[in-house]
C-alpha cells in the first residue's frame, strides 16, 4: 500500500510538502501552547494538531506515531489531575469540586501535611490547564514527527549534521522493523516448542536483537560501499572560524536563556541575544558543512503549500505572543 | 582490472586477538581483466561472500579479521582501505536488496552513491537516464522501492551500485531470493553489462546451472583457503557444486565438458544415452486434508479456497512464482498462520486447535528464515535442547545433524554457521520431532549441490518411513531430485496437481536443465540416465 493508493495526494499532503515546514509549524504550535493558559485554546491547539495529521498524513510507518503521542498526552493530563487531587492544598473557602476525607501524615518533623481533602474547582481547573498545556506541546511535536518524512528531512539537513541525522533516520526506521521481526520470530519459535524459564524469553529476544543488529549492519555496509563517510578537507582558517562561531553560539544562547528566565520583562534584550545566537548557529552550520562533499541531486523545493503551513503556524504563535490567545 | 597478489584473509580467534589458524583466504593470486564475467562458486560455507567482500573493503571493515597482501583495482593498491575508498571503482549488491536500501523512492536510492561522491548534478542526471533505461527502470523512478517485485528491487540495487561510475560489480547471490523470471532478467542484464558496457562482473551463485553457460571464467573458493581461477569446463572436478549439466557430461564421459545447453544438446544428439523412467512413490495413507482453506491479508486474497489432500509416503512440491501464496499456504496448514476460512484435518485434529506443544508433534515446519529458530549460545546447547524438546535420547539430534552437515565443532556459536549449516541444524531440530507431516519453506536457499543431495537423501529416508512432506520451493532441480507430486500455485490458486514429469519435463515452462539439454520425453533428472 503506497502513499499514492491512499488518495491523500492533495495540496497539503505530507508526501508533497517539505518536512521542514511541518517542524517549523509544529514548533510554533508548541510555543503557542506553552504561552497560553486558556483551556479552550490549548484544547483547540491539540485538536488542530491531530486534525492536520489526519488530513495530511501519508501511509508510512512514522505517520502512525501520532497514536503514541496522543496516548502520552492523555497520560500526562490524567496524572496531573490525579496528583492535584492526592497532593491537595485543602481550601475550604472556594466551592468544592470533590469533597474527600482528608488524610494527614506526620513524619515527626516540620508541619504535618495533608493528602486528599476538599478539592476546589479552581485547583482542578488549574491542573487541567497545566496538563493540557503539556499535552498540546506533545501533540504539536507529535504532529511534526508524524508528517515529516525522516528520509526527506535527512536530505534537507546541513552537511555538519548529516552523520547525526543519518543515525536518527536509521533509528526511526528500526522501530517498525523490530516490531515485524518480533512477530516473525514469535511465530517461528512456536515451531520449535516452548522452552522453560529464562530460555523462553531469550528465545525471542536474541533472534530479534540479532535481526535488528544484522539489518543495521547490512544497511551500514551498503552505505559505506556506496561512499558514505568520505570527507573533504578543511583549511585551517575554516576550522578557526567554525570553532569561534560555535563558541559564540553557545555563549549567546546560554546568556539569552538565562535572561529569559531571570528577567523576562526585558523582552527586547533577551530576544536580541537569542536571535544573534541563532544567527551564529546558522554560520556554524554553514562553515562546518563545507567539510562534507556531497551533491544534493534531489532538492526538495519550498513551495506554496509549505509557506501556507509555516505561515499558519506563525500566525498562531504571533497571536499567542501578542496576547490575543491569552 | 582486478589483481590480487598473495592476498590472505583470516578471521580472529574467539579471544579477539590472534589470527585464526585456518585462514579464509590463503595466498590468493588472481587476475581478472576488464569486462570479464566471472562466476564465483564453491561449497556451502567455503567463504564466497568473504572473498567478494575483501574486494571492496567490507572485509575486514565490517566482518573483522586481518587482511594482508596486495589488492590492485584499476592499478591502485587498495589493501586495507575503507569501503568508501572503493566506491567509485567497485559496486556491491547483496542477497537481500530490501535490507540494503538507503532511500524509499527508486530515484533517491539510485543517486545515493553519486551524491556521496559529489558527482555534479548534470552528470548524475545523465547517468540516471542511461542506467534506468538499461535496467528497465525508467518507468519506476518515482515509485517506492518497497512496492517493487524482488527482481525489480535487485535491478534498482544494481543501478545504484553502478551510478558512481564503478567498473567492477560484485554480486553476492543476487538471484537466490528471486523466482525463475526475476532471476533470468537479472542474469541477462549482467551479461549485457559485461559485454556492452565493459563492466567487470563477479557473481557469487549457488544456482549455477543457468549461469555457467554465460560466464567467461569461474573462480572457485574451495573452503581450505585456496582460490582457483579457470575456464568453466575445467573448474568442476569437485562434484560438491557441479550443476546437472556438468554431472551429465561427467557421467557420459564428454571431453571437453559441455557448458552451455546448446553444446550439451548437440553432444547428446550425437550419442544419446539410454534412460529409465522416473518412478514416483504411490500415495500412502491420507495424512492431511484441507477444506476451503483461504488466506486473506486485508482485501488481498493470498490463497484462494483450497481443497487439498496430502499423503504419507510422498514428497509433494509446492511451486509457483514469488508472491503466489506458497508461504501463506504453508503457515495456514501448519496452524499458526492466519486463515480467513477453512479447516485442516490431520489424524490428531486441526493443528490450529492444538496447543503449541501438541502441534509440533503433528506438523513440523522449517520456515524460510531458519535462523529465527536458533537462540542458544553454542551448537552443543542447541542440539541438547532439541533432544529435550523432542523427548529423544541424548545425542539423537547431534547424530542427525552430523549426517546432514558433516562434522562441525560443537562449541561454535549457531550464528557463526553458514546459511547452509544453519538450515541443516534447524532441519535436524525439526526432523527429530518425528511428526507425521513435515513442511519445508524454501529449504535449499544457499545450499550447494552436495548439501542439496544430502537433504534429498534425508527426505527420501523420511518418505520411506511413511511421512508426508510438503516442500515449497522454486528450485526446479531440487524438485526434480525428490518430488513425487507437484502442485503449481498461481495467484493463490492451485493450477496444476500432477506428477513431476508433466511440470519439469521437456518443453514445459519449468523444465529442468536435463530436460532442456536432452529434450527427451520423460527424461528430467540425471539419475534416470544409464550409461
Amino acid at each position: 500500500m503506497t502513499a499514492q493508493t491512499n488518495n491523500h495526494l492533495h495540496f497539503l499532503s505530507a508526501s508533497r510538502t517539505h518536512p521542514g515546514a511541518w517542524w517549523i509549524s509544529g514548533i510554533c504550535l508548541a510555543l503557542s501552547a506553552s504561552l497560553s493558559s486558556n483551556l479552550w485554546v490549548l484544547l483547540s491547539i491539540s485538536a488542530l494538531a491531530m486534525l492536520v495529521v489526519w488530513v495530511c498524513r501519508e501511509d508510512a510507518p512514522w505517520s502512525k506515531s501520532i497514536k503514541f503521542y496522543l496516548l502520552l498526552g492523555s497520560i500526562v493530563v490524567t496524572l496531573r489531575v490525579i496528583f492535584r487531587i492526592v497532593f491537595n492544598l485543602a481550601d475550604s473557602k472556594t466551592d468544592a469540586f470533590l469533597n474527600l476525607p482528608s488524610i494527614s501524615i506526620n513524619l515527626g518533623f516540620g508541619n504535618s501535611f495533608h493528602l486528599l481533602g476538599n478539592v476546589s474547582n479552581l485547583s482542578i481547573q488549574a491542573a487541567l490547564v497545566d496538563g493540557c498545556r503539556l499535552a498540546a506541546i506533545i501533540l504539536s511535536i507529535g504532529m511534526a514527527n508524524s508528517l515529516a518524512n525522516p528520509r526527506k528531512l535527512l536530505r534537507a539537513t546541513p552537511g555538519a549534521l548529516y552523520e547525526i541525522a543519518t543515525a536518527i533516520s536509521i533509528a526511526i526506521n528500526l522501530a517498525p522493523q523490530i516490531i515485524s521481526s518480533l512477530k516473525q520470530v514469535r511465530r517461528a519459535r512456536g515451531l520449535r516448542g516452548h522452552s522453560k524459564g529464562t530460555k523462553s524469553l531469550t528465545g525471542i529476544v536474541i533472534p530479534v536483537l540479532e535481526d535488528a543488529i544484522e539489518q543495521s549492519m547490512q544497511l551500514a555496509a551498503s552505505m559505506s560501499a556506496r561512499g558514505f563517510g568520505r570527507k573533504g578537507k578543511r583549511t585551517r582558517f575554516q576550522m578557526l572560524v567554525a570553532r569561534l562561531s560555535t563558541f559564540l553560539t553557545l555563549t549567546l544562547l546560554t546568556v539569552g536563556i538565562a535572561l529569559l528566565l531571570f528577567s523576562p520583562t526585558d523582552q527586547f534584550i533577551y530576544l536580541a541575544v537569542i536571535l544573534s545566537g541563532l544567527v551564529f548557529a546558522g554560520i556554524t552550520l554553514k562553515v562546518s558543512s563545507t567539510k562534507s562533499t556531497r551533491t544534493n541531486f534531489i532538492v526538495q523545493r519550498w513551495q506554496l503549500a509549505d509557506a501556507v503551513v509555516i505561515v499558519t503556524g506563525g500566525l498562531i504563535l504571533f497571536s499567542a505572543f501578542t496576547g490575543v490567545l491569552a | 582490472m582486478i589483481e590480487t597478489r598473495n592476498l590472505c584473509f583470516s578471521y580472529l580467534n574467539s579471544d579477539g586477538k590472534q589470527k585464526s589458524e585456518n585462514p579464509q583466504l590463503n595466498r590468493v593470486n588472481l587476475k581478472i581483466s576488464a569486462g570479464e564475467f566471472v562466476l564465483v562458486c564453491g561449497p556451502t560455507g567455503s567463504g564466497k561472500s568473504t572473498f567478494l567482500k575483501t574486494l571492496n573493503g567490507l572485509a575486514p571493515s565490517f566482518t573483522g579479521g586481518v587482511i594482508t597482501g596486495e589488492l590492485l583495482i584499476d592499478g591502485r593498491n587498495l589493501i586495507g582501505s575503507e569501503p568508501y575508498e572503493f566506491s567509485h571503482l567497485v559496486g556491491y549488491v547483496n542477497q537481500q536488496p530490501e535490507g540494503a536500501f538507503v532511500a524509499d523512492i527508486v530515484l533517491d536510492e539510485i543517486v545515493y552513491g553519486a551524491e556521496q561522491l559529489a558527482v555534479n548534478k548534470e552528470k548524475i542526471a545523465k547517468d540516471v537516464d542511461r542506467l534506468s533505461k538499461l535496467m528497465g527502470l525508467d518507468m519506476l523512478l518515482d515509485k517506492p522501492v518497497a512496492t517493487l517485485s524482488g527482481g525489480q528491487q535487485q535491478r534498482v540495487a544494481i543501478a545504484a551500485a553502478l551510478i558512481a561510475g564503478a567498473k567492477v560489480l560484485l554480486l553476492d547471490e543476487p538471484t537466490s531470493a528471486l523466482d525463475l523470471q526475476g532471476a533470468s532478467e537479472v542474469l541477462n542484464l549482467l551479461r549485457q553489462l559485461s559485454q556492452e558496457e565493459g563492466v567487470t562482473v563477479l557473481l557469487a551463485e549457488h544456482r549455477i546451472s543457468r549461469v555457467i553457460g554465460v560466464v567467461d571464467s569461474v573462480i572457485v573458493v574451495h573452503g581450505d583457503g585456496s582460490v582457483t581461477q579457470g575456464k568453466p569446463a575445467e573448474q568442476f572436478n569437485d562434484s560438491r557444486f557441479a550443476p546437472p549439466i556438468i554431472e551429465l557430461g561427467q557421467k557420459l564421459g564428454w571431453k571437453p565438458l559441455a557448458i552451455t545447453n546448446q553444446e550439451a544438446n548437440s553432444l547428446w544428439r550425437q550419442a544419446p544415452a539410454k534412460y529409465s523412467e522416473k518412478l514416483v512413490n504411490p500415495p500412502g495413507e491420507l495424512a492431511l486434508k484441507t477444506s476451503a482453506l483461504e488466506v486473506r491479508f486485508g482485501s488481498v486474497i493470498a490463497v484462494q479456497p483450497t481443497e487439498l489432500n496430502l499423503y504419507g509416503n510422498q514428497i509433494t512440491a509446492l511451486m509457483g512464482e514469488n508472491g503466489s501464496g506458497k508461504t501463506s499456504l504453508c503457515w495456514a496448514i501448519q496452524g499458526s498462520g492466519p486463515r480467513y476460512e477453512g479447516t485442516v484435518n490431520t489424524l490428531s485434529g486441526d493443528p490450529k486447535e492444538l496447543s503449541v506443544q501438541d502441534r509440533i508433534g503433528v506438523v513440523t515446519m522449517v520456515p524460510q528464515r531458519a535462523s529465527d529458530l536458533l537462540f542458544l549460545h553454542s551448537l552443543a546447547d542447541e542440539l541438547q535442547e532439541s533432544d529435550i524438546f523432542a523427548k529423544v535420547p541424548s545425542g539423537t539430534t547431534a547424530t542427525l545433524f552430523q549426517k546432514l552437515a558433516g562434522r562441525i565443532d560443537t562449541s561454535t556459536h549457531p550464528r557463526d554457521l553458514s546459511a547452509g549449516q544453519q538450515l541443516a541444524l534447524v532441519l535436524s531440530l525439526q526432523l527429530v520431532k518425528n511428526a507425521p507431516v513435515l513442511i519445508l519453506d524454501e529449504p535449499t536457499r544457499g545450499l550447494d549441490y552436495s548439501a542439496k543431495r544430502a537433504l534429498a537423501a534425508q527426505l527420501n529416508a523420511l518418505r520411506s518411513s511413511d511421512r508426508c512432506v510438503l516442500l515449497a520451493t522454486h528450485d526446479i532441480e531440487f524438485v526434480a531430485m525428490v518430488a513425487d507430486r507437484v502442485l503449481v500455485l498461481k495467484e493463490g490458486q492451485i493450477v496444476a496437481d500432477t506428477i513431476p514429469v508433466n511440470v519439469l519435463g521437456a518443453g514445459c515452462e519449468l523444465a529442468s536443465q536435463i530436460s532442456e539439454i536432452t529434450n527427451e520425453p520423460g527424461l528430467f533428472t540425471i539419475e534416470q540416465v544409464t550409461n
